[in-house]
């Protein structure tokens, strides 16, 4: 059905979102490297990729006019989740041209802002390109040329979305989320299954980073119920013989 | 579609407050040279190492010998560094200072840069609130908690979109290494403890309005910007000018006046609340405080515009003005400056109330203003516009402040209030108890809230004020209904509703004081009860929403009173306002014309001693016997006659002649 495709690409659309953030976010640190702008690069692809398939089936379904209430009611939400994403993309594209710009990776001295952060990026690309390992190319000018590319995607981007506010006549305000207060903590919300090459179905784990706080507070309440099952059993037979006595 | 980063753009840019920001970041960029930036080590946690940790003491070094400036300067540099968000402090997050010892901290990321073209996007924040909700397993700070709902109130459409990326970011930040997520973690945190600041630290994010243009682009030359250049010019030329000894003069008198008084050059007792986060400075110089402090009534001393300016001067001066009997002046001012400053649709209104109360022949609270300026102002209430009582307000103002300003510092009224005066002691906090006073902020009442206090407040003072005559010279206007009415403790610049119960009385005249001919003592007691009763009723319904049908309700119950015995009075009451009114209609003012008629039966009525005040001059509007023969006929009107206000007294008469 129409809409369970749709759900499938906008979950693979707000995958990437977040991915992209993270590599602009680790932009001009001391984890940017030639291979982070690749993966930015091939991230940005794919996001764009995504962004139009996703458009054209949701202008397609909203523009049918047999559709019932319910329906449209979805599809709008739909439609608010999609633009809600592209504007974090567009955001995030304008954001790392200018960093991009600030830091540039060919010059003699390179002056990256320490940050602490080390590590590569590969896993998060992988993620976001839904492969299990990152191939890089490695062109020598990817800073300009790259850069120049992306001047042109984001003014793409910025017309595709001026068109969709004008072709599509969605007021967002009047869409009604699902999701209530604190819906994040809630297991398995996802809207669909992302499946286009996942890697893994990704579950919701209570596992926190800083030491096992949580493992603990398990441990401590299986305990407690345990206990409380010995204590119960002793009273029943106590019970038992003094009726019997 | 939502508000995308364009349309906000135009006024992110033109912050020249923020300009520092682009300095900043060079300064930073040479703090990472390896060679001669700053040192730099890594952070020990439990398990992993993170690199590139730099500690308070270096950084102050290091300004200090790249500036070539001293430690105290370099430390507030840095901490302007930590404030701004390009470096942030490893422990103790929250409070955004540079530490001079070996604390711990961190260059930010560039994505985090407080640049000033990228907004701070409520969207991010929810998707930050939500992750920290996911990691926290939904225990977050209080402020942390309010903001989340708020959001989810008011981003409700979007929060589908907020949820499914929180969820996203979370996994995709676990695809990262150990000591990676363990700094990007703080990096974020540290950008919303600078964006989004908890309460109790102080943001140095907080830029004010924004600009359309950039006050430091060059303009271009166009006709217009050299026309611009020509007026200014031209009204330099014709401006007045002081000499400079005297303006001069008049600065050092301002600052050697105001020095101790300002908070930003001597001490704020008890202590400034913006510095110790201790509010009992407020509290003790609110509106309505009962004691005031010395500082407060020391300012009265300086001029008659602070004293009229702060509200607890002015209820002392009206307190004043009610013992000598002259609180109509103050009560007119008020009134002018409720029009000046109220709505356009009530202005109209108020101009009249102000005219039918203090302005026209026969008011309650007549003021005395000279024969020119009532001219005037009369002919502007034709065509009544905010400003219209100017020139009568500016000369009351001056009356006030020649006359009775400088008697009200001498009287003991100004004298009580001075020894009353409190002095309070000054606070000595120490470093712990600071921090407990941060965090202890709390909001203050609403204004709105406070408003409704006060009119509240005022509405039951007016309600069972005192009676108190005032404007009691023999020599001015028809005194019958002055006698009915009183003086209210607070004069009605809120509400027109203290001022119904004069119009209430007038055309009753008969009545009360036909009732007091009979016997004087009598007459005080029935002076005392009826002005009671009609000042009860006339009073009760607060708010100023009293309808033209219950005026009319309370006009017919007091006519029914007065009207029995009628016979009686008909030669005997004095001349009626109305009569005044019927041939005052057209001339509002007429020449003074001495008469000694009313004197003597109004010698009978008060038995109370009045001061009259030197300016009183006679003002009876015509003599008494003319209005002999008139009265007969006019009686007849008399319920339905009241003050009319010469614009409209036009038109009725056009139409009735």
């Amino acid at each position: 059905m129409g809409k369970e495709e749709c759900k499938t690409m906008l979950d693979a659309l707000n995958k990437v979102t977040a991915c992209y953030r993270h590599l602009v976010i680790a932009l001009g640190s001391t984890s940017d490297s030639q291979n982070l702008r690749e993966e930015l690069k091939k991230t940005r692809k794919k996001a764009q990729e995504l962004a139009v398939a996703n458009r054209t089936k949701l202008t397609t379904l909203l523009k049918d006019k047999t559709l019932s209430k319910e329906d449209r009611a979805e599809y709008e939400r739909l439609w608010v989740l999609f633009s809600s994403s592209m504007e974090l993309i567009e955001v995030d594209m304008k954001r790392s041209l200018e960093i991009g710009q600030d830091f540039p990776l060919k010059v003699p001295t390179r002056h990256l802002i320490q940050t602490g952060m080390t590590g590569s990026t590969n896993a998060v690309a992988a993620r976001a390109m839904s492969v299990q390992n990152m191939k890089y190319e490695g062109d020598s000018n990817i800073d300009t040329a790259d850069l120049r590319d992306l001047q042109t995607e984001i003014t793409q981007v910025s017309q595709m979305m001026e068109e969709m506010e004008m072709k599509v006549q969605v007021a967002p305000w009047a869409v009604v989320a699902k999701q209530e207060a604190g819906a994040e903590l809630k297991s398995n919300m996802s809207v669909g299954n992302s499946s286009v090459g996942v890697i893994s179905i990704c579950e919701e784990e209570p596992k926190d980073d800083e030491g096992g706080g949580g493992r603990e507070g398990g441990a401590a309440s299986i305990g407690a119920v345990v206990v409380f099952f010995v204590i119960v059993t002793v009273a029943l037979v106590l019970g038992y013989l003094v009726v019997n006595m | 579609m939502t508000i995308r980063n364009a349309l906000r753009d135009h006024g992110q840019r033109y912050r020249p407050r923020m300009a520092c920001l682009k300095k900043a970041e060079k300064v930073l960029l040479e703090m990472q040279d390896p060679c001669t930036g700053v040192k730099s080590q890594p952070q020990r946690l439990v398990i992993t190492i993170i690199p590139h940790a730099i500690t308070g003491e270096d950084i102050i070094a290091w300004l200090a010998d790249r500036f070539q400036i001293d430690t105290e300067e370099a430390r507030s540099f840095g901490s302007m560094l930590v404030a701004l968000g390009y470096i942030y402090p490893l422990q103790d997050h929250k409070r955004l200072v540079i530490k001079p010892d070996a604390s711990l901290y961190r260059f930010q990321t560039p994505y985090f840069w407080p640049t000033q073209q990228w907004p701070v996007e409520d969207t991010d924040y929810a998707i930050y609130l939500a992750k920290r909700n996911i990691r926290k397993k939904g225990i977050l700070e209080l402020h942390e908690q309010e903001q989340y709902n708020h959001l989810h109130k008011w981003m409700n459409h979007k929060w589908d979109f907020i949820v499914m990326q929180a969820k996203e970011q979370y996994r995709a930040a676990k695809e990262r290494k150990k000591p990676d997520r363990v700094v990007f973690d703080c990096q974020e945190r540290a950008y919303w403890v600078v964006h989004r600041p908890p309460p109790g630290t102080v943001s140095a994010m907080d830029y004010g309005l924004h600009r359309r243009t950039d006050p430091n682009a060059d303009e271009t030359q166009t006709p217009d910007y050299y026309e611009r250049i020509m007026i200014f010019t031209q009204q330099s030329i014709m401006r007045p000018r002081v000499k400079s000894s005297v303006s001069i003069g008049a600065l050092v008198k301002y600052c050697a006046t105001y020095s101790g008084h300002d908070p930003f050059l001597s001490k704020c007792l008890p202590s400034n609340p913006w510095l110790t986060d201790d509010t009992t400075f407020w509290t003790l110089n609110m509106h309505n405080v009962e004691i005031p402090t010395k500082m407060r009534v020391e300012r009265w001393t300086f001029s008659f515009k602070e004293l009229l300016s702060d509200p607890r001067g002015r209820d002392d001066f009206r307190l004043f003005l009610k013992k000598e009997f002259s609180g109509e002046n103050l009560a007119f001012w008020e009134g002018c400056e409720d029009l000046k400053w109220g709505t356009a649709v009530t202005m109209r209104e108020k101009a009249e109330q102000i005219y039918k109360t203090f302005l026209a022949r026969g008011a309650p609270r007549w003021i005395n203003i000279d024969g020119k300026t009532m001219e005037i102002t009369v002919k502007g209430l034709k065509h009544p516009h905010r400003y219209v009582l100017d020139a009568a307000q500016t000369h009351i103002y001056m009356l006030m402040k020649k006359d009775s300003y400088g008697r009200y510092l001498k009287s003991p009224v100004f004298k009580e209030t001075l020894k009353k005066a409190i002095c309070p002691e000054e606070h000595k906090f120490n470093e712990v108890q600071l921090e407990q006073n941060a965090r202890n902020r709390r909001p203050s009442l609403s204004p709105i809230i406070i408003r409704q206090q006060e009119q509240e407040q005022r509405a039951k003072m007016a309600a069972n004020a005192p009676v108190d005559i005032t404007q009691l010279c023999r020599f001015t206007t028809p005194v019958p209904h002055l006698a009915v009415y009183s003086g209210i403790p607070d004069p009605p610049s809120v509400t027109a509703s203290p001022l119904f119960p004069f119009l209430a009385h007038t055309p009753v005249c008969p009545s009360p004081i036909s009732v007091a001919l009979d016997s004087t003592s009598a007459s005080e007691r029935q002076l005392e009860t009826s002005e009671g009763e009609g000042n009860m009723e006339a009073r009760a319904p607060d708010g100023g929403n009293l309808s033209k049908s219950r005026m009319a309700l309370s006009l017919r119950r007091l006519l029914k009173r007065g009207c029995s015995p009628s016979a009686m009075f008909a030669s005997l009451s004095p001349k009626c306002h109305t009569a005044a009114a019927t041939s005052s209609r057209i001339q509002p003012i007429m020449p003074d014309e001495p008469s000694h008629g009313p004197p003597r039966r109004i010698g009978n009525f008060f038995q109370i001693k009045v001061d009259i005040p030197p300016e009183c001059r006679i003002y009876p509007i015509e003599s008494e016997d003319e209005d002999e023969e008139n009265r007969p006929a006019s009686r007849d009107r008399v319920g339905t006659e009241e003050i009319i206000c010469p614009w409209e007294s036009l038109s009725r008469q056009n139409g009735t002649g």
